[in-house]
């Protein structure tokens, strides 16, 4: 924020230097805007009488505006959108280690086929659901998912359709503007559950769920690889 | 260390990838941006999304500051005031009507402004106070609230073209004042 005055040597037309201060303001036209735009390509002066009236109106927004602390959902938010990614690749790097964790499951998905344990998917209560629109790549699909934000967990649901021949089906999110972050591999059974942690809950609501097919083990890379064949945002159910 | 050169070292830092110093520049800045998305939308709901994405915007583009000439919190305040009224515009937000007090001519400064002059006299401020106090309204409107010519044309009940002349010769008055 600088006191410095409007360059001396700044355009010397006035409808110039108005428009100037009127594009800093927003107050153009769509078309009036596209027009200067085009001006300020090629003029250096008409830039500057830019960045000279956002710096004068930014001292007035600097001594006239209150600041007021946002809620801290913001930052946790934050946290989730930007830094993500990263805790994505820590767990792609100690995935080998998850094989044990495949056997485990093998054995699950032996005991529940078997008839020892039936699964309790009473026990997910969704508030957020998603229908998973099928794409032109993923015709035929039928997918459902249900998140249960109390318990932290979402529940797919393939109903029709299965991943092409020695492919397998990624659960992605998408919030808002962000890289899409994955959320894990869909089961070969009709129901997969996934648990979610509390950034990733915290943007669910209106976040894009899609499913994407990837090779075995998922995407090598931490995003999406394959076409995507299905996707819906999470709205309260 | 000026708090100025603070945020400048910071979005530097950020432009990098340090997320220390993301953190930072949250911590610094946050409720003077919040505030401005507050006073051009009016809704703490809106208002967060909108802080938000402008932090988002930040950690992405932090490495395009230096080039556009801006000092760092104008930077800041300019992308977060544009990416508010944006998003008014979008909802279509009806404007919030101007007391025909606020429109009277009076040459005395009105009492946004007094308050800013007994503080810190600053030049666009001082340029402010010598516009007609209606006319600094306008401006003021247009630049907190972001409303555009029609919004202030509703405010007020006069014709859009007579709003849009007004706000054109102060425009031109604060030009000519700031540049003395």
């Amino acid at each position: 924020m600088s006191d410095q005055t409007l360059p001396p040597d700044g355009p010397d037309d006035d409808e110039d230097r108005v428009l100037a201060a009127e594009y800093a303001l927003g107050l153009l036209t769509d078309k009036e805007r596209a027009l200067f735009e085009a001006q300020l390509e090629t003029d250096a002066g008409l830039r500057a009488e830019v960045v000279a009236w956002d710096e004068h109106f930014a001292t007035v927004i600097m001594d006239e505006v209150e600041e007021v602390a946002p809620s801290p959902q913001v930052t946790k938010r934050l946290q989730a959108i930007l830094f993500k990614r990263e805790k994505q690749s820590f767990w792609q790097h100690i995935w080998p280690y998850g094989l044990g964790g495949l056997a485990a499951a093998l054995v699950l998905w032996l005991a529940i086929n078997t008839g020892i344990i039936t699964p309790d998917e009473q026990a997910l209560r969704s508030d957020l659901v998603a229908e998973l629109a099928p794409t032109a790549d993923g015709e035929g699909l039928v997918i459902r998912a249900n998140v249960d934000t109390e318990r932290g967990a979402v529940q797919v649901v393939l109903s029709a359709g299965t991943p092409p021949e020695g492919r397998v089906f990624e659960l992605w999110l998408i919030a808002g503007d962000s890289a899409p972050v994955s959320l894990g591999l869909l089961d070969e059974s009709e129901s997969t559950i996934i648990d979610l942690p509390p950034d990733v809950l915290a943007v669910l609501p209106g976040a894009l769920l899609a499913i994407s097919d990837e090779p075995p083990g998922g995407s090598p890379t931490g995003a999406p690889t394959g076409a995507v064949r299905a996707a819906g945002s999470l709205s309260s159910s | 260390m000026t708090p100025q050169e603070e945020v400048e070292n910071l979005i530097a830092r950020v432009a990098m990838g340090d997320r220390a110093a993301f953190n930072r520049m949250y911590e610094r800045t946050s409720a003077k941006l919040f505030g401005v998305c507050l006073r051009v939308l009016n809704d703490r709901v809106e208002a967060e999304e909108v802080l938000q994405d402008v932090f988002v915007t930040v950690w992405n583009k932090a490495d395009s500051y230096k080039v556009n000439g801006y000092s760092p919190m104008t930077w800041l305040i300019t992308i977060t005031r544009n990416r508010a009224v944006d998003r008014r515009r979008a909802m279509k937000l009806p404007p919030v009507p101007i007391e025909t007090a606020d429109l009277m001519p009076d040459s005395k400064p009105g009492p946004e402004a007094s308050a800013v002059a007994a503080s810190e006299a600053r030049q666009i401020t001082a340029c402010l106070d010598e516009l007609p106090r209606a006319r600094a309204h306008l401006v003021r409107r247009a630049y907190l609230e972001g409303d555009s010519y029609a919004d202030l044309a509703q405010a007020t009940g006069i014709n859009l073209n007579t709003i849009r002349t007004w706000l054109r010769r102060s425009l031109m008055a604060l030009r000519e004042c700031l540049s003395r």
